[in-house]
């Protein structure tokens, strides 16, 4: 039982640790947001184990949810600012 | 019981690190949110199989939002058009 | 060991054989729409059967229904989610070429 608690923590840093870097050393912007929203699901889950349902809580609600969908908006408008003549027109997107 | 638990916890924690590499090298946007999307049902997963582990409750709740909020980043990012007069 | 747990045993383990099955299919199958069929199945089937485990084993009614409706939850969302993420693939809207 506390062998494999031990594995269950070990594995758990280790991933939060290999997201942390994946996510820091991205160089296309929103592969970099995906990464950090996957990290904030896991930072929840080290405060599940850590027993603070609280922190839990306002790390998915805040970190992985709603600062991950702005990260996203502004992802693409970042790309799309950057680079006008590969992005797709805004006129041609109109149904 | 909790030791059977906690090897389940284990699975779904692989199922989490394959999902993780998934997002690292998938080719496209699109195998990046699904394997963002499996990772948040492994990780509801994962805190459900805890609340009885570390005897913590409130962390259905935790769940809960977890569910929630899966929905939200999906449709963030299949939004497709940015209206251009809010910039 | 009651037979209400043995089930419950049960139930956990066919519930982390769906998600290991689903993480194989995402890292095996060969296109985005394969690996989308393999992701639901591991959302939908794997974490119903995980909450129809832990049913028995929660401490009150109320805490079962309340894991009967995150599995609602996820289930709708999963759904949404994988229609969304299809069309916009099917489309190919431009911003997947990266």
């Amino acid at each position: 039982m506390t062998t494999l608690l031990a594995a269950f923590d070990l594995l758990l840093s280790l991933t939060l640790l290999g997201l942390a870097v994946a996510a820091l050393t991205s160089a296309e912007p929103r592969r970099g947001v995906i990464l950090f929203i996957a990290f904030g699901l896991l930072l929840a889950l080290v405060w599940a184990r850590l027993r603070a349902p609280d922190l839990a809580l306002a790390e998915a609600a805040i970190g992985a949810g709603l600062s991950g969908a702005l990260m996203l908006a502004a992802a693409r408008r970042a790309r799309r600012r950057r680079s006008p003549e590969t992005a797709p027109r805004p006129s041609e997107e109109q149904p | 019981m909790i030791a059977y638990l906690l090897i389940i916890t284990l699975v779904l924690m692989l199922s989490i690190v394959v999902g993780l590499v998934r997002v690292a090298i998938g080719p496209t946007p699109s195998d990046r949110m699904m394997a963002a999307q499996l990772m948040g049902t492994s990780g509801i997963g994962v805190i459900l199989l805890l609340a009885p582990v570390v005897e913590v409750s409130a962390l259905i709740d935790v769940a809960l939002i977890f569910a929630l909020l899966a929905a939200v980043a999906v449709a963030a990012f299949t939004r497709r058009r940015v209206t251009e007069s809010g910039g | 060991m009651t037979i209400i747990e043995i089930l419950s045993l049960v139930l956990l383990g066919t519930g982390a054989f769906f998600f290991l099955a689903g993480s194989i299919g995402l890292m095996r199958m060969p296109d985005r729409f394969t690996r989308l069929h393999a992701l639901t199945k591991a959302d939908n089937v794997g974490l119903g059967l995980i909450v129809l485990g832990l049913m028995p084993l929660a401490p009150d009614v109320r805490d079962a229904l309340k894991l009967g409706l995150i599995w609602i939850l996820v289930a709708v969302a999963g759904a949404t989610g994988a229609h969304l993420i299809a069309k916009r693939a099917v489309r190919d809207d431009g911003e997947d070429s990266h």
